[in-house]
């Protein structure tokens, strides 16, 4: 892991994975590449963390799965938000717009 | 917000059905995505370049450990709690199953700890919780009664007064009365002596009992001078004298030799008011006249009914009594003179500790065998701590590896508690079994009698959802300290030292000693209590009652049935005095109105001459009604006076005998003969003093007795009972008194003819009750505790053969040894024996009312109790010393 690379807070994985499916729907290592791109490296999703937090939005009913085929003919499971799962990302994209604004907002203050 | 939540709880129940249900596909699914997963990441490798097995080593760099995620995967899935459940159960099973020895001891310690406690939960449940089988809502019932509750059982109201509370009352939803007669069904081939009921109209309604055939009374059917010749014949009484005739409703039987219409049939199990006593039929109390020949109901001054009151909603027993008191006030005022004799003032129970039935017994009695119970339910739950304690220890290093391998303390605990969960749900299995047995045993404390008695024990829900409850609660409170032991052991130490620590098993070993000395003072609690118990009902059987029951046969009959009135009636009674005293090896005979201890004799309200009550005195006195030669046959001593012989007659003077606990009441220090007792408006003189006799109980105190003669007054209506003193077995006479009644009257039937020796065990039920459960708890726990010494200094001997091999070895004595060993179990026991000697005074007290000749702190019974926890306890630690005698020292020190 380079040093600009980062763990995911604690809680935001599922917010990342969420924007990340926001695009249209992707198999598992698409949904950790293009987490790499869009933080531009700066946060690296494991499979350990990865396919327990797929298992868990799934069975919350935020995202579905489908087997499909890659780009590459390659079998693949691929993932797709739910309306469940749209609304979602919207109440945790303004709760977490609303901490960084706190936080921001303290960090100034002192 | 509800909604969304809604949807979301929604879809993880979805999951977990299919988490559990799927669990084969759901493998495949997860391990299909990984090894795709993994395809795609090589593929991505190829790609930039790199070669086919260097690629593939990055991605499973990338990826991690494939089992691992696959791990992480199945535990983030909903019901992922119920696979590590299910695991650890398996375990569970596998280490039980590993250990037969081991799990069949700590089964069958628990299962006879809770055996215990459900066997007595079985009998509260079906007599203080299931007061009236068949009623609605009998927590909203409660009886009303007058005065004393504790004294007399004798019904306490008379119909005006509870027909003028039954209108008057705001708090009740309805109030009914009843009163139990024994009665003859007639007209059918065995005339049959059976157990009826005259009742208010509202009987059924307000209990909320609904007949199976037919209809219950209607309003007008109690009316007083429409008495209605209708009938509800029980369930019992349809199924054996009318082969469950499904035509009965609207036929017409005999009762008394009157016929009746039956309109209903009651349901299987409604068998009346009283608890654990029988009804066999009811009839509308309106009926008295047609019947008896007398108007009962008319008067306000003749008290025969029991009475039920049905609260409202949200009324509560304090509000209800404080009205009905009110209200009795009132009738009080208005009526003066039918209320004067007695209390007036009136108490609300609830069923459970009903007057009326066995409840008002059984209400103390039950609960303090509970009590015992759950006594012993601890002991055996400290006996099975220590013995999984002692086998943690045995699988220290089975703890120590899978701590090390990264498990938690709280999946160890977890691990733990399921084990003894699993041990303890085997031991409820096992209670239940043993339960359905010894729940049917109360039934062996009642001998045969003249009470229509009925037993109803069985394991319902209630039950069984205790039984549950309580085993689990029992595998918690013996699992939780090993757990807790076990989860916290310093691992690197039990892994490097192997089993040799001496420390760790020294420390282990105070725990275990507590818990023996728990299990002794537990015992020895239990123990005195047994033997309280039983030295308090040997000092009531040895006791002396005033008269001698051994030789002395009872048969008892009932004339008006027969159509004997109050001038045919004693001639009769003659015939058969004549005829039996006639027979080879009657020594002599007599008749009465009762036979001691069995709950018959009667009482009546007596103004005695000389004598002030007390304001609010109970003047209702014992009365019984005897023939010729009572006190010569029963061999209760005349102090002074004479007592009755043939010429005492209708046309004599009036006579009556008192005893000498009356003559100390109400005359004391006077002399009795000559004075006068005045009873229903009749003057009787006294003309003798008897000794005291124990007709009640054999325990309750001596009370005052009034005899008068049979022929002065004679009751066509009352049981009569022969009691027959012979010269040898009275049970051989029995054959030779039937054939000679029925001589006399083909058709009169002779019921309850038994030996006085056999009847009046009734007296001591609840006594024989008390000691037999007291004793067999106390023998189990002694038992117990024995085994739970025996294992615990067995196992500590072990733990210490290296020591003891060493000693050896340096030159000890194998006296030494041995003493060495005693001495460890000994002292445990001593200390056992101060703990629970403390516990059984501070315990005992709570039984002195349940005493009877010995004090609570019965020096004899608690030395030899003390004593023989002693011997038992030196016989336990004698077989693991002798053992340590025998060590090899060689052997003892090569061997770790």
């Amino acid at each position: 892991m380079s040093p600009e690379q980062t763990n995911l807070l604690q809680g935001t994985l599922d917010m990342v994975i969420l924007k990340a499916l926001r695009l249209g729907e992707m198999h598992g290592l698409g949904i950790s590449r293009r987490i790499e791109q869009i933080s531009q490296g700066t946060f690296v999703v494991k499979s350990g963390s990865l396919f327990p937090a797929l298992r868990r939005m799934q069975e919350e009913g935020w995202i579905s799965s489908a087997w499909g085929e890659s780009e590459t003919n390659r079998r693949a499971k691929y993932y797709r938000l739910t309306k469940a799962g749209v609304k979602q990302l919207e109440e945790e994209t303004a709760k977490w717009e609303r901490i960084v604004l706190g936080i921001s907002r303290t960090l100034e203050a002192s | 917000m509800t909604k969304k939540r809604k949807l979301r709880w929604l879809s993880r129940a979805v999951s977990f059905f299919r988490n559990v249900t799927g669990r084969q596909k759901d493998e495949l699914d997860i391990a299909a995505e990984v090894s795709a997963h993994l395809d795609l990441l090589i593929e991505e490798k190829l790609r930039s370049g790199m070669k086919p097995d260097e690629a593939e080593r990055a991605a499973h760099i990338e990826f991690g450990g494939v089992e691992q995620v696959k791990e992480q995967v199945r535990d983030a899935r909903a019901g992922a709690w119920l696979d590590t459940l299910a695991r650890d159960c398996r375990f569970a099973l596998r280490m039980s199953r590993k250990n037969p020895g081991f799990t069949a001891v700590v089964v069958l310690t628990l299962a006879l700890g809770i055996a215990a406690n459900t066997t007595v939960l079985s009998w509260i449940s079906a007599t203080l919780l299931n007061p009236i089988p068949g009623a609605a809502h009998t927590s909203d019932l409660v009886t009303v009664d007058r005065g004393d509750r504790s004294k007399i059982a004798t019904p306490p109201f008379s119909y005006p007064d509870v027909r003028d509370l039954s209108e008057g009352t705001q708090t009740f939803s309805g109030i009914l009365g009843w009163h139990d007669d024994s009665m003859s069904l007639t007209g059918v081939a065995k005339p049959e002596r059976i157990y009826g009921a005259l009742t208010t109209a509202n009987y059924f309604d307000l209990l909320g009992v609904h007949p199976i055939l037919g209809r219950a009374f209607l309003p007008e059917e109690g009316t007083l001078r429409a008495g209605a010749a209708v009938i509800v014949i029980g369930y019992a009484v349809w199924q054996n004298h009318f082969a469950g005739d499904p035509q009965i409703v609207g036929k017409t039987i005999q009762i008394n030799r009157h016929p009746y219409t039956v309109i209903g049939v009651a349901p299987t199990d409604f068998t009346g008011c009283r608890t654990g006593l029988r009804t066999d039929l009811w009839i509308p109390l309106s009926m008295d006249r047609d019947v008896w020949g007398s108007n009962r109901p008319d008067y306000r001054s003749v008290v025969w009914l029991n009475v039920i009151g049905r609260l409202r909603p949200g009324v509560t027993k304090n509000q209800a009594e404080a009205e009905i008191n009110l209200l009795m006030q009132r009738i009080v005022k208005r009526f003066p003179e039918d209320h004067q004799d007695r209390s007036n003032e009136l108490s609300l129970d609830p069923l459970w500790r009903s007057p009326f039935g066995l409840n008002g017994r059984l209400y103390k009695v039950l609960p303090m065998l509970l009590g015992l119970a759950a006594v012993l339910l601890l002991l055996a739950c400290a006996n099975v701590a220590s013995l999984l304690l002692v086998r943690s220890v045995g699988r220290r290093r089975e703890i120590a590896i899978r701590l090390g391998m990264g498990a938690s303390r709280k999946q160890i605990i977890r691990q733990f508690l399921i084990e003894s969960l699993l041990l303890g749900l085997l031991g409820g299995t096992a209670a239940i079994a043993i339960t359905v047995w010894t729940s049917r045993s109360i039934v062996a404390f009642f001998p045969p009698s003249s009470l229509p008695l009925t037993h109803d024990e069985h394991i319902d829900q209630r039950v069984l959802f205790v039984t549950i409850a309580v085993s689990i609660l029992a595998a918690i409170i013996s699992g939780v300290l090993p757990a807790l032991r076990s989860s916290s052991l310093p691992v690197q130490s039990v892994l490097k030292e192997e089993a040799t620590s001496v420390s760790l098993t020294l420390h282990k070993s105070r725990l275990l000693s507590g818990l023996v000395v728990a299990q002794i003072s537990l015992s020895l609690v239990l123990l005195v209590c047994a033997g309280l118990f039983t030295r308090s009902l040997q000092k009531a059987q040895q006791s002396d009652p005033g008269f001698e029951a051994s030789h002395l046969l009872l048969a008892s009959y009932e004339l008006s049935p027969a159509g004997y009135t109050r001038a045919t009636g004693p001639a009769f009674d003659r015939q058969v005095l004549d005829r039996l005293s006639a027979l080879p090896g009657v020594e002599s005979v007599t008749l009465a109105d009762f036979s001691p201890l069995s709950f018959s004799i009667h009482s009546d309200y007596l103004q005695i001459e000389g004598y002030v009550p007390q304001p609010h005195e109970w003047m209702e006195i014992s009365r019984a009604i005897v023939g010729p030669n009572y006190f010569r046959t029963l061999r209760t001593s005349v102090i002074s006076g004479r007592e009755f012989t043939e010429a005492d007659t209708q046309d004599s003077q009036l006579v009556s005998v008192v005893n000498q606990a009356f003559v100390d009441r109400y005359w004391p220090g006077e002399n009795a003969i000559g004075k006068q007792v005045t009873d229903s408006g009749a003057r009787f003189t006294v003309v003798g003093v008897a000794r005291n006799a124990q007709y009640r109980s054999l325990t309750s105190p001596t009370e005052p007795v009034i005899y008068l003669p049979m022929y002065q007054s004679f009751r066509p209506t009352m049981d009569t009972t022969i009691h027959l003193r012979t010269t040898g077995d009275p049970r051989a006479m029995a054959p030779d008194v039937e054939k000679t009644i029925h001589q006399l009257n083909p058709e009169l039937p002779l019921f309850n003819v038994n030996p006085l020796s056999v009847t009046m065990q009734l007296g001591t039920l609840l006594g024989r009750v008390a000691a037999t459960f007291a004793g067999s708890f106390g023998l189990l726990a002694m038992l117990l505790a024995a085994v739970g010494i025996y294992g615990v200094v067995a196992y500590s001997t072990r733990q210490r053969t290296r020591e003891i091999g060493i000693r050896m070895a340096l030159g000890a004595e194998k006296g030494g040894i041995y003493r060495l060993v005693l001495d460890q179990g000994l002292r445990l026991t001593l200390a056992g024996l101060v703990v629970g000697t403390a516990l059984a005074v501070a315990f005992t007290r709570l039984l002195k009312a349940q005493l009877f000749g010995v004090s609570e702190t019965d020096a004899i019974t608690f030395t030899s109790v003390g004593l023989l926890l002693a011997v038992v306890a030196l016989v336990a630690c004698h077989i693991p010393a002798r053992r340590a005698t025998r060590v090899d020292p060689m052997v003892a020190l090569r061997h770790e």
